[in-house]
């Protein structure tokens, strides 16, 4: 080990005994140094004591020490006696000896530092090192007594700067160990908080209950001063959880934040869009911004302030927030899929109830008409529909046949259905004529609809004495009266589809004479207007043919034809709208 | 299933609530109406009792922290005692013990209570 240039040996020679008295002393000495800052795991207590001890032994009136980082830097931690300010201040220092020496002796042309430690007064350094590794230097200043130090205080500082380096690095190491071990615990709790709100959030099928767990979890795990939570309702953000303090932030504000996509720092937030988020944010006092992700697109946003702890909120705490704001997301979606399904099958069981009930309510038996043989149907689409036909009998012997279709599908339709029947129902047995009851009950349709949906009917009174057929349409796909050498009328006479105005102008009433051969086909527009894959209507003129076809067989057989061949034109595609034929053939 | 109870006591008009077992995302809400209870009936003196409790997790912790500070604005304050270290260390690993005060024994905590009031 070479001895340093700048402290000779002392040239007084000492005592024997005064020598081994004052190396009994100084070997007390240093066992109560060791003893004490090992004592202690605490940095600035040891750091402290060292300055202190060895201040006393050079009689310095300033001491500071200054630590080795991993890029070569040493960084003064602590002062006694200097300038507070020299406090954070780095230099770095090349290879040093392991002994004490002065500042003066070393030349400032070969070692930069060297410069460094003049500048702030420092005469005296003393290295700190552990196996080979200078761990941190120790330096002296305004030495009361200005001369060298002997050959046996340079053994004795080596002594102290050597049991100091120990302890240092042993709390270090402690520390290090102490704060790995906290980390770990951290990651396990996390991982645990994960784990179980991840098995709760999806048992539980009510959103209040999952944001609620979502929030807990977030105060619990990071205390934060301020928080806000939003999730996509609709087009909106919608704000489900909050602590701020100020006014709520707005639409603009939410939306703007649901563009951020990945979790970030509310001071690395970089502005583009006319909205000033960061500032927004700042003022919000919230620190960190994690969007809530599903499948590519933003669900929502957890806003955090500052930790109560004041600590920063770290990569880890990041990923962390990002992966319950997912997991919460998850749940809440499969709540609401769940919710979704169980409301559309109770929808789907209401709308099969309302389809029997409509079905109850068309004719079950058909009356016999003399003279006449009658066949009718009305084959639903998966919806409740509006369409309706019925066949009533007047106690003077008269039938009254009717076929309506109102206007849209679903069950504002088959109530309206159900309300026409029943205003026929009600109206036929005053004696006003086809014609004033059909006013009636345009009348009556309008006051219940409001003018916004419409009924297009028709109906006429068939007397079996004179084979006479007396009929208002109101709008409705004109039926046909089909004779045996396959010519045929329509029966287009009436007035204006019911439910849009009040009667203005009375009905036409029209009567036809029936003949023996002759059919009668009242139907609605799922027969005229059904649909192919290929967005092809059925057609009058398609139906036309068919009649022609079929019009020898029974009534029975001819509607049989007609729905038969809608099948083949709509073949695959789903039935649109109700189907609905009334035929009658005349004996 | 994890099990969760909370039994309910007076000592000095401070109210004690007796946890035991696994205060965790399953068993929180059962705390939280605890809580709500008691300031339903401006009951700010709480003291918690931790002796029998195994196990506390994030949303637990959520819970303390939903309530403090109606309970403090209610001049009292929630005070937490009887710790086993493995359930101190997560209160210690969050932060806790800034906003919390936490004792050994639980009638130190009830008369810090009165150590204030004089």
């Amino acid at each position: 080990m070479a001895r340093p240039r700048s402290s000779p040996p002392s040239s007084a020679p000492v005592p024997a005994e005064a020598e081994s008295a004052e190396s009994r002393f100084e070997n007390a000495a240093l066992f109560e140094f060791s003893t004490v800052i090992n004592s202690s795991l605490e940095l600035p207590f040891i750091l402290s004591h060292i300055l202190l001890t060895i201040m006393g032994k050079i009689l310095s009136t300033r001491g500071m020490v200054a630590m080795a980082h991993a890029n070569g830097k040493f960084t003064v931690e602590m002062v006694k006696g200097f300038p507070q300010t020299l406090r954070g201040k780095s230099v770095k220092i090349g290879t040093v000896t392991r002994t004490a020496f002065e500042i003066a002796a070393l030349d400032p042309r070969r070692h930069a530092w060297v410069k460094f430690f003049r500048e702030e007064g420092v005469t005296l350094v003393l290295p700190l090192v552990i196996a080979e590794k200078t761990i941190g230097v120790l330096g002296f200043g305004g030495r009361i007594a200005k001369r060298k130090l002997t050959a046996r205080e340079v053994t004795y500082l080596r002594s102290l700067a050597n049991i100091s380096a120990t302890a240092i690095e042993k709390a270090h190491t402690i520390n290090e160990l102490q704060r790995v071990n906290r980390q770990l615990d951290q990651k396990i709790q996390d991982l645990n908080t994960l784990f179980e709100t991840g098995k709760e959030f999806s048992a539980l099928l009510d959103p209040e209950r999952q944001i609620r767990l979502l929030e807990l979890s977030l105060l619990g795990r990071f205390l934060p001063t301020r928080y806000l939570i939003s999730l996509r309702d609709g087009p909106d953000m919608k704000i489900v959880a909050s602590k701020i303090s100020g006014q709520m932030p707005q639409g603009e504000l939410l939306a703007t934040l649901a563009r951020i996509s990945a979790p970030v720092r509310v001071a690395d937030i970089v502005v583009t869009g006319t909205v000033d988020v960061r500032e927004a944010l700042i003022g919000l006092g919230m620190t960190v911004v994690v969007p809530i992700r599903l499948q590519g697109e933003s669900r929502g946003q957890i806003l955090l302030g500052e930790k109560m702890s004041r600590e920063e909120f770290s990569q880890t705490d990041l990923e962390f927030l990002s992966s319950i704001g997912n997991l919460a997301i998850i749940s809440l979606e499969n709540a609401r899929l769940f919710k979704e399904a169980i409301e559309k099958q109770k929808l789907e069981d209401e709308l099969l109830i309302a389809r029997e009930i409509q079905k109850g309510l068309l004719p079950s038996v058909l009356p016999e008409i003399p003279g006449f043989r009658m066949s009718a149907a009305n084959i639903s689409s998966r919806q409740v529909g509006g369409d309706y036909y019925d066949v009533l009998v007047l106690p003077d012997g008269r039938f009254i046949i009717a076929i309506g279709d109102v206007s849209g599908k679903g069950p504002p339709a088959a109530l309206l259905m159900a309300n026409l029947q029943a205003t026929i129902r009600a109206l036929v047995p005053l004696d006003l004529g086809l014609s004033g009851l059909t006013g009636r009950v345009n009348d009556l349709m309008c006051e219940n609809t409001g003018g916004n949906k419409f009924v297009t009917f028709f109906w006429g009174t068939i007397d079996p004495r004179t084979k006479t057929l007396t009929y208002v349409n109101a709008g409705h796909n004109y039926p046909y009266l089909l004779h045996d050498d396959g010519s045929f009328a329509r029966l287009d006479r009436g007035g204006m589809i019911l439910g849009v105005m009040k009667t203005a102008a009375p009905y036409e009433e029209a009567a036809v004479l029936c003949r023996g051969g002759d059919t009668l086909v009242l139907f609605t527009d799922g027969v005229s207007e059904a649909m192919s894959t290929r967005q092809e209507e059925y057609g009058e003129e398609r139906l036309e043919g068919v009649l022609r076809d079929a019009m020898s067989g029974t009534a029975q057989e001819i509607l049989d034809a007609i729905h038969r061949d809608v099948l083949v034109h709509t073949q695959g595609a789903p039935q649109s709208d109700d189907i609905t034929m009334m035929v009658l053939k005349i004996l | 299933m994890s099990e969760f109870k909370i039994g309910q006591r007076e000592v000095e008009n401070v109210n004690i609530l007796e946890l035991k077992g696994y205060l965790d995302a399953h068993t929180a809400p059962k705390l939280e109406e605890a809580f709500q209870n008691l300031l339903k009936s401006q009951r700010f003196r709480i003291v918690v009792n931790c002796r029998d409790l195994s196990y506390i997790s994030s949303a637990g912790l959520g819970v303390f922290m939903a309530f403090i500070e109606d309970v403090r604005n209610g001049k009292g304050d929630i005070k937490l005692t009887n710790m086993s270290p493995k359930v101190y260390n997560v209160f210690d690993l969050l932060g806790f013990p800034l906003l919390y005060e936490i004792f050994k024994d639980e009638q130190e905590a009830v008369t810090r209570f009165f150590d204030r009031a004089k």
